[in-house]
This record gives C-alpha cells, sequence and structure tokens, in this order.
C-alpha cells in the first residue's frame, strides 16, 4: 500500500512537473502569437505547421549560447539567484487540485500532490521566498541597472503581498479552511467563491499580476529605463530560467485564481451529466485547464492592452487604494459572517 | 526514526548557518544564511507539527523581514569592509564576557534535570483551530493589547520616515 | 482595564481627528481625557476592585499596587502633557507625538498591572518602541539620532535578554502566570534548578537595564542628552517610576521568598548606582547630563525597597520616592526646558547664570527641586530618602545606609552647583525671561507639591 502511494506521488510529481514546463514552453509562444493577433499581424510561422516548433527552438537557442558570468559579479550568487527563482516557483504546483479522485483496483488516487490543511499560507510562504531569486540575482551582478531592477521588484512584491494577503484572509473567513482541496470541494457544494468574494478577487487578480512582474507591473524588467531590470547580466539557460519562472509563475497563479474564486476543477451541473468516476475526474481536469488557459490568455490580453504603471502610480495603487479596499473588504466580510452566525442577535 | 534524523540534520543546519552569520564576512552572505536558519527553525516547527507557526514564521521572518533588511544592505552597499577597526581592549571584553555567559549557560543546561520526557502525541497542538482557541480564549488580553504595540510602532515608523513641511 | 481602555482610545481618537482634520482639537482632548481618566481612577479606588478573573482572563490585576501607580502614571502623564504644551505646537508632528505617548502610556500601565509575564514583555516594548521614536524626534539634529539609535538597540538587546529569562523560567515552571511561579517556587518539592536562576538573572538584568541601574546605565547619559528635552522628562519620570513599579512587581508576585537568595545582586546594583550616578555627575558640564546621572543615584535609592522587600513600609517607600522623585524631576526640566529655549537650545549648565535676577519663580523654583533632590529637610525628597534609608536600618543594613548618605552628601555638592550658578553668577544675556499664564501657574503648583507632599504623609500611606 504504502509503496503504490509513493510511487503513485512520484509518477504524479513527475507529471505536474512536466506539464507546468510544457504548459510554460508554449506559454512563450502563445504569448508571440497573441500579440500577433491582437496588432494584426502573423506572429511566429515558419518553425512547422503555424509555427508550433518554434519554442523548441527557442529552447536550443538559450541551450547553446554562450554561458557568461561578468567578471565583478558575486560568482555563487549570481548562480543562486536563477536557480532561486526556478526552484520556487516550482513548489508551488505541490498543493493545488489538478481534479477530481481517480479509482483504480482498490485504490483511490487523488490529483493533488499533497493536501496539506495549511496549502494557503504554503503558496504565500513560497511566493515570498521567490522574490530572492530576482533580489540576488540583481545584486550579484554589481550592475545599477540590474540592482535598481531588483529593488523596484523586491518592494513591488513586498508591497503587493500585503494587500494578497488580506484579500485572501477574507477567502479564508468564508471557507474556514486554509487546505486548498477543502476550499473546492466547497465551490462544489455552494457557489463559486467570485460570487461571495468579488471584491477580493479583484484585489487578488491585481496583486497576481503585480507578484508575477507581469504588465502593467512589469517596472522591474523596463527596457527603456533599466535595460533588461535585474537580468540585464544574465545570458544563456541562467536567463531562460528567469524568463521561463515568470511564465510558470503565470501558471500557477492562473490555477490558483480559478481554483480559489472559479471553483478549480469543478464546473456547473457537473453532476448531471450522467457521468462519474474516473471519467468525470478525467473532464474536470480539463475543465480546470480551460480556465487555468483562459488565464493565461487573460494576462497576455492585459500585457497588450494596458501600458505600464510608472513606479510612484504602482506604489500609490498598492499602499493607498487596494489596501485599504482590501481591509474593507474584510470588514464587510466579517460583519456578514457575523450576521450569518447570529453574533449580533 | 526518520524524525529524529531530521531533528539532527535541522539542528545542525541551524546551528552551523547561525555560526556563519557571525563569521561571514559579506552582509548579504550573512543575510542569507540568517535566511537558512530561519527556515531549519521552522522545520522545528514542522516536526512539532505546529505547521501554522512553522509557515507563519517563513512568511514573516524569511520572506518579510530578511526581505527589508537584504534591500537595506543592498542600499548600502556594504560589501566593502568599511566596518570601523575596533579595539583589543574591546574584543577581549566582549569575547571574556560572552564566554562566561555562554559558560554559565552550559553549566546550567548540565545541571538541568528535565522532567519526564511525556511521549509526543499527535494531539493537534499548534494547528490553527487550537491556537486560534488559545489566542482567543486565555490569551485575548494581550492578543488585543499587541495591537497597541503595532499601532504604535506603525505610527513611530511613519514618524520617523515623513519629511517635515514647513 | 478601563484606563488601559480609556487611554488607548485616546490614542486611536488622536490619529483618527488627524485623518478627519480636527486638529485643533486634539490638545484640548487628550488633555480632558487624561483628566477624566484620573477621575474615573479616583473613583473607582475606593472600591480597590479586584478584578474578577473571568473580566480580564489573568492577565491584569487592579489590585491596590496597581491602582497606585496607574494614579501615579495618570497624574505625571496629565502634568507632562501640560509641562509640554509647545511640544505638541508644530502642527505637522502634533498627532504623531501625542499618540506615541498616549499608547506609551498605555505600556505604562500594563506594566504596573501584570500578572503574566506576557503582559509584562508587552508592556514594556509598548512603553519602549514609543520611546525609542521620541529620542528621535528631533530628527535634524545628528545627537537626537545618536540618542534613538542607541537606545534602540540597547533597549532590543535588552528586551531579548528578557524574552530568554521569561523563556528559561516558563522552562522550569511551565506556565507564564506570575502566582503560578509563586506557588511553584513555595512548594515543598521544588528545587531551585540553575535554570530558573538564570532566568531570574536574566530578568533582572534586563529590568535594571530598564530602570537605568549602574552598571547597566550606559545608554542613560547620552540619551537623555540627545533627546529633546521633553522626551528627556518623559523618559526620566513616567519610564523610569513604571520600569521601576514594574521591577517591584516582579518580587512581589512571582518572587516574594527569592530575594534573600539575590541579595547580593541588589547589593552591586544599589552601590554602583549611587556611586556612579553621584561621582561622574559631579564632572558634568551639560545640565542633561547631569540630571541623568542624578537619576541613576535615585534608582539606587529605589531599589532599596526592593532589597527589603520583607519590610511592611517597603511598597509605600517605593511608592512615596517615586512620587517624589518624578514631581521634582518635572519641575527640574520645565525649568531646564524654559531656561535653555531662551538660550536657542543650549542645554549647558551656563545657562543657569543669573536666573534669579532674570526670572525669580523659575529661579525658586529650581532650587527647591534641586533641594528636593539631594534630600534637604523639610522637602518631599527628604521625606523620600528618610523613609528608604528608615527601612534599611530596620532591615539591618547598616553599612548600606551609611554608604546611601555618603554618596548622597556628594550629591548636594553637584546640586549646588546648578544654585550658586543661578544665585551669584552673572549672565551674559540679563533680559528677563517671559513665561506664560499656564507655565507660571504649573511652577507654582510643582512648587507647591514638592513642598507639602511629605507632610503629614498621606501619599505614604495610600498604597
Amino acid at each position: 500500500m504504502l509503496s503504490t502511494e509513493i510511487i503513485y506521488k512520484i509518477i504524479l510529481i513527475l507529471a505536474v512537473f512536466t506539464v507546468t514546463l510544457v504548459v510554460a514552453l508554449y506559454s512563450t509562444f502563445a504569448e508571440r502569437k497573441v500579440a500577433a493577433v491582437l496588432q494584426d499581424r502573423y506572429g511566429p510561422n515558419r518553425a512547422g505547421p503555424l509555427g508550433m516548433f518554434q519554442p523548441f527552438a527557442d529552447g536550443v537557442k538559450m541551450f547553446t549560447k554562450e554561458e557568461f558570468i561578468p567578471g565583478n559579479a558575486d560568482k555563487q550568487l549570481f548562480i543562486l539567484g536563477p536557480s532561486i527563482a526556478m526552484l520556487t516557483c516550482l513548489m508551488t504546483g505541490a498543493v493545488i487540485p489538478w481534479g477530481g479522485d481517480l479509482t483504480i483496483g482498490d485504490y483511490i488516487f487523488k490529483l493533488q500532490v499533497t493536501d496539506i490543511n495549511i496549502g494557503i499560507l504554503y503558496l504565500l510562504g513560497v511566493v515570498s521566498v521567490g522574490v530572492y531569486g530576482i533580489m540576488i540575482g540583481g545584486w550579484a551582478s554589481n550592475n545599477k541597472y540590474s540592482l535598481l531592477g531588483a529593488l523596484r521588484a523586491s518592494s513591488q512584491m513586498i508591497s503587493y503581498e500585503i494587500a494578497m494577503g488580506l484579500a485572501l484572509i477574507a477567502l479564508v473567513m468564508m471557507t474556514g479552511s486554509l487546505s486548498l482541496g477543502e476550499i473546492v470541494r466547497q465551490q462544489d457544494e455552494g457557489l463559486a467563491n467570485i460570487v461571495y468574494q468579488p471584491l477580493g478577487f479583484l484585489i487578488f487578480l491585481v496583486c497576481a499580476f503585480a507578484e508575477t512582474n507581469r504588465a502593467p507591473f512589469d517596472l522591474p524588467e523596463t527596457e527603456s529605463e533599466l535595460v533588461g531590470g535585474y537580468h540585464t547580466e544574465f545570458s544563456s539557460m541562467k536567463l531562460g530560467f528567469y524568463l521561463f519562472s515568470e511564465y510558470i509563475n503565470m501558471f500557477i497563479s492562473s490555477a490558483l485564481i480559478a481554483t480559489l474564486y472559479f471553483g478549480g476543477y469543478n464546473f456547473p451541473f457537473q453532476h448531471s451529466l450522467g457521468i462519474e468516476g474516473n471519467a468525470l475526474s478525467i473532464v474536470q481536469t480539463v475543465v480546470f485547464f480551460g480556465k487555468i488557459f483562459f488565464f493565461i490568455f487573460f494576462y497576455m490580453w492585459v500585457r497588450w492592452t494596458i501600458p505600464r504603471f510608472r513606479y510612484d502610480q504602482l506604489m500609490k495603487l498598492g499602499w493607498k487604494t487596494l489596501i485599504p479596499l482590501a481591509i474593507l473588504n474584510l470588514f464587510i466580510t466579517g460583519i456578514v459572517i457575523g450576521f450569518k452566525n447570529g453574533f449580533f442577535n | 526514526m526518520i524524525t529524529q534524523y531530521l531533528f539532527y540534520f535541522l539542528t545542525f543546519t541551524a546551528i552551523f548557518c547561525a555560526l556563519l552569520v557571525v563569521f561571514s564576512k559579506n552582509p548579504i552572505y550573512s543575510a542569507l544564511y540568517l535566511i537558512v536558519t530561519f527556515f531549519a527553525t521552522a522545520g522545528h516547527y514542522f516536526l512539532l507539527n505546529a505547521q501554522f507557526l512553522g509557515a507563519v514564521h517563513v512568511i514573516v521572518y524569511a520572506g518579510a523581514i530578511m526581505v527589508l533588511f537584504i534591500y537595506v544592505i543592498m542600499m548600502l552597499n556594504l560589501n566593502k569592509e568599511v566596518e570601523p577597526h575596533k579595539s583589543n581592549i574591546i574584543k577581549i571584553a566582549a569575547t571574556v564576557c560572552g564566554g562566561i555567559l555562554g559558560l554559565v549557560l552550559i553549566a546550567a543546561l548540565r545541571e538541568t534535570e528535565l522532567g519526564e520526557i511525556t511521549e509526543y502525541s499527535n494531539n493537534g497542538i499548534g494547528l490553527i483551530e487550537k491556537l486560534g482557541n488559545v489566542l482567543f480564549g486565555a490569551y485575548m488580553v494581550p492578543f488585543e493589547i499587541s495591537t497597541v504595540l503595532f499601532l504604535s510602532a506603525m505610527v513611530g515608523a511613519v514618524f520617523l520616515s515623513k519629511k517635515n513641511i514647513h | 482595564m478601563n484606563e488601559i481602555i480609556i487611554v488607548a482610545s485616546l490614542g486611536i481618537l488622536t490619529l483618527l481627528a488627524e485623518i478627519f482634520n480636527f486638529k485643533k482639537l486634539i490638545l484640548p482632548l487628550v488633555v480632558a481625557g487624561l483628566a477624566a481618566n484620573i477621575v474615573v481612577g479616583i473613583m473607582e479606588f475606593d472600591l480597590a476592585s479586584y478584578y474578577n478573573d473571568a473580566d480580564t482572563l489573568r492577565m491584569i490585576e487592579s489590585d491596590l499596587y496597581a491602582k497606585c501607580f496607574m494614579m501615579l502614571l495618570s497624574i505625571i502623564a496629565l502634568v507632562w502633557v501640560l509641562v509640554n504644551y509647545n511640544f505638541f505646537s508644530d502642527e505637522t508632528n502634533q498627532t504623531d507625538h501625542l499618540a506615541l505617548i498616549l499608547f506609551a502610556i498605555v505600556g505604562g500601565f500594563c506594566m504596573v498591572a501584570y500578572t503574566n509575564f506576557v503582559m509584562l514583555f508587552l508592556g514594556i516594548e509598548i512603553l519602549s518602541i514609543p520611546m525609542y521614536v521620541l529620542a528621535g524626534s528631533n530628527k535634524r539634529s545628528l545627537r537626537s539620532n545618536e540618542a534613538t539609535l542607541k537606545y534602540f538597540l540597547m533597549g532590543s538587546f535588552a528586551t531579548g535578554i528578557l524574552l530568554f529569562g521569561i523563556t528559561l523560567i516558563y522552562g522550569s515552571i511551565g506556565s507564564f502566570y506570575v502566582y503560578d511561579v509563586r506557588m511553584k517556587t513555595a512548594s515543598v518539592d521544588f528545587t531551585i534548578t540553575p535554570m530558573f536562576t538564570i532566568g531570574v538573572v536574566m530578568l533582572i538584568a534586563a529590568m535594571a537595564f530598564k530602570v537605568s541601574s549602574a552598571p547597566f546605565h550606559f545608554w542613560a547619559p547620552d540619551v537623555y542628552s540627545g533627546s529633546p528635552t521633553s522626551v528627556t522628562s518623559f523618559m526620566a519620570t513616567f519610564v523610569k517610576t513604571a520600569a521601576i513599579a514594574a521591577f517591584m512587581r516582579l518580587f512581589i508576585t512571582a518572587f516574594p521568598t527569592a530575594i534573600e537568595s539575590y541579595k547580593n545582586v541588589f547589593f552591586i546594583l544599589i552601590i554602583a548606582s549611587l556611586f556612579i550616578g553621584n561621582i561622574i555627575a559631579v564632572f558634568q558640564t551639560n545640565a542633561k547630563r547631569l540630571l541623568a546621572y542624578s537619576s541613576i543615584s535615585h534608582v539606587g535609592f529605589m531599589l532599596l525597597a526592593l532589597l527589603c522587600l520583607s519590610e511592611a513600609t517597603s511598597l509605600k517607600s517605593l511608592f512615596f520616592y517615586t512620587t517624589a522623585y518624578s514631581f521634582t524631576t518635572l519641575a527640574a526640566f520645565l525649568v531646564l526646558k524654559i531656561v535653555s529655549e531662551n538660550a536657542s537650545g543650549d542645554d549647558d549648565i551656563s545657562v543657569f547664570n543669573g536666573l534669579a535676577q532674570r526670572n525669580p519663580l523659575l529661579a525658586g523654583t529650581m532650587t527647591i527641586a534641586l533641594l528636593s533632590m539631594a534630600g534637604i529637610p523639610p522637602l518631599s525628597g527628604f521625606f523620600a530618602k528618610y523613609n528608604m534609608l528608615f527601612m534599611a536600618l530596620n532591615h539591618g543594613y547598616l553599612w548600606l545606609v551609611i554608604i546611601a548618605i555618603l554618596a548622597s552628601l556628594v550629591g548636594v555638592y553637584y546640586y549646588f552647583k546648578i544654585i550658586i550658578a543661578m544665585f551669584t553668577r552673572n549672565s551674559t544675556d540679563s533680559t528677563a525671561i517671559p513665561l506664560s499664564l499656564l507655565q507660571k501657574s504649573l511652577l507654582v503648583l510643582l512648587m507647591l507639591i514638592i513642598i507639602t507632599i511629605g507632610w503629614n504623609g498621606w501619599v505614604f500611606n495610600l498604597i
């Protein structure tokens, strides 16, 4: 029993790992295609049918470029930076429930690597450590542009983490659980959380954009002011790691938005379709990925629509708008829960 | 069995990195080793089944406080040795004082007989529900009073950082 | 508990007033609130309400000791706010200063009424953090910056040691409640472990730092002289009273029997404070540093009450000493503040030259205050010292009493240095110093308090 469990978990971890990488790989491709569509161009269309092999060509390019470490850089930290960035973003996939249970013979396999009861805190912890990848990389480059990019990235992430945490607390107050599996199960029984937490969702969405350093909050890597931001000095696969981690973060945060606010792998009327068991689980997984892809598309859509914020605007939005709004949301949620539980009678 | 090995590993990591924090020449390295120490400490919490405390330890100390530390170190650019030279007398005095304190503590530790070590039971202590019941039960007053502490710290920080407008 | 709620909500009210632009109202509101707090306290005083456990869940106890010290702290705070009315006149910082001070008062209340080590720690921190900030409130002055940094670094280390001590005590007792500690240590099968001893010693060290007793006093002169004079007077009166009351409470509630085992520690603290305070003060030329060292020497006297804890009068003596000391110090700092502001911020002793001609009221108040500090009868400082020494004598510490008297004799010398400067030296600037009506009435009030407070012993017998 134990060994089956362990083998299954290893397979699941590898599967999640692979899926994450493949999705991230094709996100780079999708980004270029979406940009092209929005700007009325063709986009990459030479490598393979419709340019499908373009990501692999990019990968080969990344791998074969010259590995260059600047002379004045701190060598260990220069390598540590991209490693941490990659490590932390891959760790987040562990607590996300990818689908319902699969039953094979006597065994019930959960499509979730681990359903720890502090899932949300785990995510917050990993995300908050993720900023070190950028900070260390930017500092170790010994380059003013990199340092400025790193400083921007870290202050931005810290500022928006607060509002994000407050938005999540309101959600947790409502669901009464920090476990992602439990939150998704509750949304199967009731409505999706977006119905109860529209403001919380909006705050979380904006913060997710800021946390992943995506446009319109991509100030750490503004070409026009900072050359390349924190990864100015990086080349070859180290640069690849940074770029890749950004896309993985995008994937994971899309998965998180879907999980927390849009019912996760659940979809409306799923129990009246006449399918159940393994078939239902597989359909659920497909639906879940559909939601994720929509949010990845949403990320790109926003990127090519809204111009970049100025830095003081970014900070003002974070501290003077989102945090008060998040507190207001928390307050309202508390009052409503109080009324429901009859504290005011 | 495996928890015991984990315990030894975490303890070794914590102490080793704590020493490196002190002995590193470069402040950035010191800060990074401190982060590793925090992780090892959080690991101890997890071993004690205090998952909430462990996670919060990582989020608050490693994720927020140390980021600000590193932020400041980066701004100050302390990587060159600009530390003023301290006189030998102060160094010797500090070593003697620290040594005596360490000696006393170790001696006390040797002499101390702990009571019966109760077998660890998985009663969910340190889980959020238990912690919440304690915080909003017996420790209600300190919990509420600590808000005054945080508020005053916030007001103080704002006061120190704002410019005087005349 | 009521006091804490009133003052904390007053602090939040000031912050809200800033948001809604009622700045003009803030200061009168705070004064009224603090006065109301005192009235409520006096009305409840006779109840001497021993709060029901369920009320505060054994975290705070409003026994007579706590009530008396809370009242004393409230009155000190009110007088301090009135004395430093113009400290809050700067519109940009007014709210911050007031809110920080009000929160600090909440911390002081927690420190004198705690029944749980967690509350002791929280109280100390709530009192300390606003102090760290206010010490640096003169942001353009390098010495103010130095003061805040020194105070902050050393204060946080002291807090760390305090926490370490609390942890060790928890390790050997298994409870944070002070009465549990007392019960456990009093029981027959309790053997004092080294862990417990070290815990207590660390607590003593941390508290000795907070009351700035020698040899943990090194921060005090720099911080006192670097901070703005108003803040220094708060530190020297309110903070010191709260800290010594917390120190005392630690021993009356948690370790009443332990004091005999640690008396050597207290001998060292007392003798060092008396001598270092008094002798180094002789060589000071800066008035604030001089008062800082003088406050260190007064701590030596206050600690006598802890040493003689088993005497019936120890609590009374300590309460009376802190009362007399606080009002005397408030008066001295008020004069120093007015005089040094008149000399564009200079706080050298030479600013007192010829003060008797320039403003007799100021010179008179300062003289009374200094004579009281030196312990000249019939001023309150004399009765304070007399009670302490009498108690120590009863307890059989004749040698300690002789040392204390010798040290105070040294003290007389440097107090007279200022008095002589005021009356015999000639000032370079002989214009009269103008006083507002509030300042005049406060000076007279403080002078009356200093003179009359010790006469029929009602303050002494309050506790």
